[in-house]
């Protein structure tokens, strides 16, 4: 007892030497980075005004940096120190006052303090790190709660021993357990930030991350240290990225076609074999591999490879350095097995997960399923306003007026906005108007285009309008562009020059691309040149499937170079079923629009379903939308969504119905730092992307706020009105007797009847015309009167193409949303769009006399809300003190130019 | 100033955001593969300078036995509708009316020898998509414009002045839509496509604050504007690339449009002395702004004589005296623009390159060996001057003019036939060359290309064009 009394003295001392310096660290240390976090937390990235700032950590000062690189290094004493007291009082359970007692309270003073200087450290780092917003949060918080107890228990500690309140033993160590378990989840979480959340468990077979995280893109040719250890699926990448590099440069003399001193490297049994001089390659040892040294040889030296034409890049040459070092691993089973991910053909419906509480809708009870298995949770959804403006660009194209944000807000329905939904998508004419942009990207059709001016080229807008207003199933969407009418030939008949053209961009080969490209989400652009590099598809395969888009055989072309070779009219899946070889080729379009629409073809349900997905959440369950091969973010989602959108008569409208009443599309948009993250291995889905207006969306949202973007004159299609029906002018009668003298009364009738025919005829000249103008965009539908020619129906222009309209000469299925230099001068002094500007402000002068009205309505209508005060403050002065249209003019502006208005959130 | 912008400040962080900005890219370009490597350059700018519609090289810089117009004259007979005149280089001549050209060959290389592609029935614009771009329409993938790729690989050299202008070709015309089929950057991103200057006169407009707005109210506008973005709850609104690029973009805009290298495009600042020198039409004044946009520090450069179907170099009648109006325009804007950037010294980092989709000859259609479909009527006796020129379009032979950038001085390089066909027979270049030639003097490596969709898309077919080093000193 007089040992443990002497500690309890040493404790004593200790402790009180501590309070001052623990006071004044709390000060320091705590507070201090508080009130740096709360400065920098209010600074929006814009307001930074002028400069731009590249990276956040640059101005910072420097020891703040080096002390919050320390963290991870710091942390592992208090976690450690924290978890071992909890474990020692565990241990001590029975006697408190046990041997161990001094040791254990040593070891919870060092791990409080400890804690309080890695909690200090952490939040200088997370100032500076790039650390996913949530697991930080969480992090953050559970280590100052951690901290918090942690100091309290010591407190608490610190009566029991020091003033020997023993009835706070119980609280202590019921406190010092949970310190211990909050200190082992926020290490975990520390561990998440900076390796990752799947570190550990992607390393497990059973895993479900474990086939999900390869590293494909993976940049061999940057790794020096070759003690690393590839995993099947790097080794698999690996040799697909030798093998590319082979193909495009040995192949030619090395190949099938020339074998070069009897060396072919264009299988894995040639590849090893070696040639007349003997094996190329030394697993493991480059340097001794003839096959690296001669690739590495200066261009001019006599046993440089490739003998002709240009050397290997470095990273080319790198990377089979790498892949010898690695021992030239070259996985290939029996023929079945390939290198490249195929997906399944077949439809799969997977048993819907039971509704749980209120979700009901079966994209949400999928992505619940998702987020379970990623540990995700489900935000609260998104306000009305936000809604309202989503479903209105995404269905319709246009954006809500202040009215229409005012009623649904006001709306006292439950189901208000699967009402509202329903209700936009029966606008047709709308909805017709701005799904044609996405199709016509697509479809490359376009009004004005390369081939028009020799007949070489077919437009299809006609058809494509109708479709759409319609709402046609997708199966004879498809059949009728397949197996084409008059009016749906231009897809398939493509685009043709005049002149000769490479064999592989023939029109046949063109349809059997654009058709794999467009309804089956495949590349077939290098199997139609040469046997594929990225995939199984073979010279063959695209042959077979141009065939069917030629009334006779077409003769095999490698590389633009005939090969007396021919082959049979097939689809590119045989499972799908056969045609007619010998038939022409109306016949087996006619056979293959079938085969393709068929319940057994799930990759055509799977593509359509998720580029609706893509083009509603900005980014496809699969990406890129064009390579449907890749893995999907949920599989299951993407299979229930094909099947039964198959099912369901492949409406389209139902299945836009179903995602954009999904809780799924009401949680919050997601934004990012870089547009690879989107495309990202690691990508996890949380909600959609953040996306901005396209040119068609911003074009129209200018026009209905401001003035027409878009004169008459270059409306290219006008689809909805019937064409003015022609009022028969009563034929003459044919007079074949002699002229009768008329006396002078019946001459006055003549011309007076004479007269009112040419002003009749006049009357409906002028009608025409007039209706021809009204025409372009008078456009009655059930809900809206449109009084601008809508972006979409106009022929490309630079304002267009300045914000990301693609001239559609290949297909396209990707817009592009970042700004650029071209697109801001545009904007800023175009003459288009500034003349509009000031039209639009001269009708808002006349029409709203006061200078405040006039603002506030301008930030209801393009903005949906009201000005705050500041903002109406620099506004007001931007109108100057009497609102001239100047001021209008150059309020618009700046008001169109917003992030705000362009983004949508 | 009244502005709390610093130009200075903003052009040296350009530099890096730009490249940050062209490491991001866009969502889509953002997957290219970049497998590019530099090498030591001789140039940094480059001026193109072409003559749309098929310039006959035996009516210009090759010229042939000279046979004036008489009535009731041997077609076949007709090599050249000029008379040759010696030029400073011994023993070249230039057909009559390139006399001022002739004077400055001694600072650059002639090409005698390029020989243009064979694709069948001629349609200018496939030749003039072929000659910039290095590919044959249609391609699956759309490819990139020439100066793209070096707005791609090199950016802008001034950030303030974009990487790629055009001047002087409006899209409106005949063929518009295939003219814009390779007036873009394809697959490399509209950021990189064409600054179109369709009007040199009007250059400034494009410029400047939008028409009838002051500098002081265009300065105004922006500061407001600016508060405006400071006051929106913008935090929430767009990815940070969404939201910075747009940021960057408005204020590149902006300072461009209030910059003095923003003067360049105003023709009226050039003294009135050398204006009326180049001022041959639009063409000359293209030129003029060529060589005051490169003074500004610009890094591509395209200037045309326009084409448009029938007109300018496309001569499918009254070739002779077409010609002469022709050769009237570029004859002394040419020399000037040569002996300017000489004088300034920038020539020596300056490629200037003078070239046509292909040449045209009275007779032969296509090449000689493989003829074409013919397009022109061509009565084999001439009574009518309508019918005296160079009508048909030929594949087979062209001339070439290369200045600056450690191009040879001096040099000719290839050789036509002096007899019909009056195709290449020494040398024969083809554009892989020409395009890989430009590449090495600005330092692109021969193998720079991009993975798109999964393809390998290099600057010339397959990665496979070489720069031709005899045409460098």
């Amino acid at each position: 007892m007089k040992y443990s009394s002497q500690m309890e003295k040493h404790f004593k001392r200790l402790i009180l030497k501590k309070k001052v310096f623990v006071l004044t660290l709390i000060f320091v240390f705590i507070v201090n980075p508080l009130l740096i976090i709360n400065s920098f937390a209010g600074d929006a990235p814009l307001a930074a005004s002028g400069d731009v700032p590249l990276s956040s950590s640059s101005n910072s000062f420097w020891l703040w940096n080096f002390l919050g690189r320390l963290h991870p290094l710091a942390v592992h004493f208090p976690l450690t120190l924290l978890i071992v007291v909890a474990i020692l009082e565990l241990a001590t359970i029975k006697r408190f006052h046990s041997k161990l007692r001094p040791a254990i309270n040593l070891l919870l003073v060092g791990g409080v303090f400890s804690a309080i200087i890695s909690v200090v450290f952490g939040l200088l780092l997370a100032r500076n790190g790039d650390y996913g917003k949530d697991v930080l949060g969480f992090h953050q918080w559970t280590s100052i709660g951690a901290v918090v107890l942690g100091a309290t228990s010591l407190f608490l500690l610190f009566n029991v021993v020091k003033k020997n309140k023993s009835n706070l033993i119980k609280p202590y160590r019921a406190l010092i357990l949970v310190v211990g378990i909050a200190i082992s989840v926020t290490g975990h979480l520390g561990a998440s930030l900076t390796h990752g959340t799947d570190y550990i468990s992607s390393s497990l077979p059973w895993s479900n991350d474990y086939e999900a995280t390869p590293a494909t893109n993976f940049d061999f040719a940057a790794f020096k240290d070759d003690s690393v250890k590839l995993n099947k699926k790097e080794e698999l990448e690996l040799n697909m990225q030798v093998k590319s590099i082979l193909a495009h440069n040995c192949y030619k003399c090395h190949g099938p076609e020339k074998i070069k001193g009897e060396l072919r490297l264009d299988s894995k049994k040639m590849i090893f074999k070696g040639g007349e001089d003997g094996p190329v390659i030394v697993a493991g040892d480059p340097i001794k591999s003839d096959l690296f040294r001669r690739i590495s040889l200066p261009a001019n030296h006599k046993d440089v490879m490739p003998s002709k034409g240009k050397k290997l890049s470095e990273g080319d040459i790198a990377i089979i350095k790498f892949w010898i070092q690695k021992g030239a691993p070259y996985p290939e089973g029996t023929d079945k097995e390939t290198n490249y991910r195929v997906a399944k053909l077949e439809p799969r419906n997977p048993p819907l997960p039971p509704a749980t509480g209120n979700m009901h809708n079966p994209v949400d009870l999928w992505v619940n399923e998702y987020f379970k298995k990623n540990k995700i949770s489900w935000p609260a959804a998104v306000d009305d306003k936000t809604y309202l403006k989503r479903v209105y660009l995404d269905i319709l194209g246009l954006i809500p007026s202040p009215e229409d944000i005012g009623n649904f807000i006001k709306d006292p329905r439950p189901d208000k906005r699967a009402v509202w939904v329903r209700q936009l998508l029966n606008r047709n004419d709308d909805y017709a108007m701005n799904w044609l942009t996405f199709w016509n990207d697509a479809l490359r059709n376009d009004y004005t285009g390369t081939g028009y001016i020799t007949g070489g080229r077919f437009d299809i807008s006609n058809w494509l309008y109708q479709s759409l207003k319609s709402n046609k199933p997708y199966t004879s969407f498809v059949k009728e562009l397949i197996s084409p009418e008059k009016e749906s030939r231009g897809f398939i008949e493509g685009i043709k020059w005049r002149g000769v053209i490479n064999a592989s961009q023939r029109t046949e080969m063109q349809a059997a691309q654009n058709v794999s490209q467009v309804f089956f989400g495949l590349n077939l652009k290098c199997a139609s040149c040469h046997n594929s590099f990225i995939s199984d598809w073979k010279l063959e395969d695209a042959y077979g499937f141009a065939n069917i888009f030629a009334d006779s055989s077409l003769e095999i072309n490698r590389c633009d170079k005939p090969s007396g070779k021919y082959t049979n009219a097939k689809l590119l899946w045989k499972e799908l079923g056969t045609v007619n070889s010998a038939a022409k080729a109306a016949i087996k379009q006619k056979q293959l629009a079938e085969l393709m629409v068929q319940p057994a073809d799930g990759r055509l349900y799977r593509t359509i379903v998720n580029r609706i997905w893509a083009q509603l959440m900005g980014r496809g369950i699969v990406e890129p939308v064009d390579l449907m091969d890749n893995e999907p973010w949920s599989q299951d989602l993407l299979d229930w969504l094909a099947f039964n959108f198959e099912q369901n008569k492949s409406d389209l409208k139902e299945l836009i119905y179903l995602i954009t009443t999904s809780q799924t599309y009401q949680l919050p948009s997601v934004g990012f730092k870089e547009p690879n993250q989107l495309f990202a291995k690691d990508y996890k889905f949380k909600g959609m992307l953040k996306r901005r207006m396209s040119a068609e969306q911003f074009s129209d949202a200018v026009s209905s706020i401001v003035a027409p973007m878009f004169p008459d004159s270059v409306v290219s299609f006008i689809p909805f009105v019937e064409k003015p029906v022609e009022k028969a002018i009563p034929a003459k009668p044919v007079n074949n007797k002699p002229e009768v003298k008329l006396t002078a009364a019946q001459k006055e009738i003549a011309d007076k009847l004479a007269a009112e025919k040419r002003k009749a005829a006049k009357k409906l000249a002028q009608e025409r015309t007039e209706a021809g103008r009204l025409i372009a965009y008078q456009l009655f539908t059930n809900k809206s009167i449109l009084l601008y020619p809508r972006a979409s129906l106009v022929m490309n222009n630079s304002f267009l193409t300045a914000l990301g309209r693609p001239n559609r000469e290949t297909v396209s299925t990707y817009r592009e949303s970042q700004a650029n230099l071209l697109q801001a001068l545009e904007l800023t002094n175009g003459q288009r769009f500034n003349a509009v500007l000031k039209r639009g402000a001269e009708n808002w002068r006349n029409k709203y006399r006061q200078g405040d009205v006039l603002i506030k309505e301008i930030y209801r209508k393009a903005l949906g809300r009201d000005p705050q005060q500041k903002e109406f403050a620099v506004a007001k002065q931007m109108l100057g003190p009497t609102a001239k249209s100047e001021g209008i003019q150059d309020l618009f502006w700046a008001i169109l130019l917003l992030p705000e208005f362009q983004i949508i959130n | 100033m009244a502005t709390n912008w610093n130009r200075r400040e903003f052009l040296k962080k350009t530099s890096a955001a730009t490249l940050a900005a062209m490491a991001a890219g866009a969502p889509v370009t953002s997957l290219l593969t970049s497998c590019n490597s530099k090498t030591k350059a001789t140039a940094d700018s480059v001026i193109l300078l072409w003559m749309a519609g098929g310039m006959a090289h035996t009516d210009t810089f090759d010229p042939k036995r000279y046979t004036p117009f008489t009535p009731g004259m041997d077609a076949n007979s007709v090599l050249s509708t000029f008379k040759p005149v010696p030029t400073i280089l011994d023993g070249i001549s230039f057909s009559e009316g390139l006399e001022s050209i002739g004077k400055i060959m001694d600072k650059g290389t002639l090409i005698r020898s390029y020989v243009a592609a064979d694709m069948g029935f001629i349609l200018h614009s496939r030749h003039q998509y072929h000659w910039h771009t290095c590919y044959k329409p249609p391609q699956s993938v759309a490819a990139p414009h020439l100066g793209a790729w070096i707005a791609k690989e090199l950016g802008p050299k001034n950030p303030v002045i974009p990487a790629f202008i055009d001047i002087g070709q409006r899209l409106t015309l005949g063929e518009g839509e295939e003219l814009k089929a390779f007036h873009s950057a394809g697959f490399l991103g509209n950021e990189f496509g064409p600054f179109m200057i369709p009007d040199p006169t009007a250059g400034l407009e494009s410029v400047q604050p939008p028409d009838g707005m002051s500098y002081k109210r265009f300065e105004r506008r922006n500061q407001l504007y600016k508060e405006l973005v400071n006051q929106s709850p913008i935090g929430e609104y767009g990815s940070d690339y969404q939201k910075e690029s747009l940021k960057r973009s408005m204020e590149q805009a902006y300072i461009l449009l209030n910059s003095p290298e923003a003067k360049a495009f105003d023709l009226t600042k050039e003294p009135k002395e050398n204006y009326d020198k180049y001022n041959t039409g639009k063409f000359g004044l293209g030129c003029l702004m060529a060589k005051r946009l490169v003074e500004q520090g610009a890094r591509f450069i395209s200037v045309t004589t326009e084409y448009e179907p029938f007109k300018g170099w496309d001569t499918h009648e009254n070739g002779n005296t077409r010609l002469a109006d022709m050769k009237k325009q570029i004859d002394g804007p040419v020399a000037q623009l040569i002996k300017d950037l000489d004088r300034t010294g920038h020539l020596d980092r300056t490629m200037v390159i003078l070239a046509s989709e292909f040449s045209r000859d009275m007779m032969v259609e296509g090449r000689p060996d493989l003829k074409v479909q013919e397009q022109v009527q061509q009565p084999d006796v001439i009574n009518e001057l309508k019918n005296y020129g160079m009508h048909r379009h030929f594949t087979d032979g062209g001339s070439i003019l290369m200045f600056g950038g450690g191009i040879k001085k001096g040099q000719v390089y290839g050789k036509t036939a002096d007899e019909r066909p009056c195709k290449t027979i020494e040398k024969p270049i083809v554009i892989d060359q020409i395009h890989q030639t430009i590449y090495h003097s600005l330092g692109i490596a021969e193998d720079a290309h991009y993975v798109i969709e999964k393809r390998p898309f290099y600057t010339t077919q397959d990665g496979l064009g070489k720069a031709e080093m005899e045409l460098f000193s």
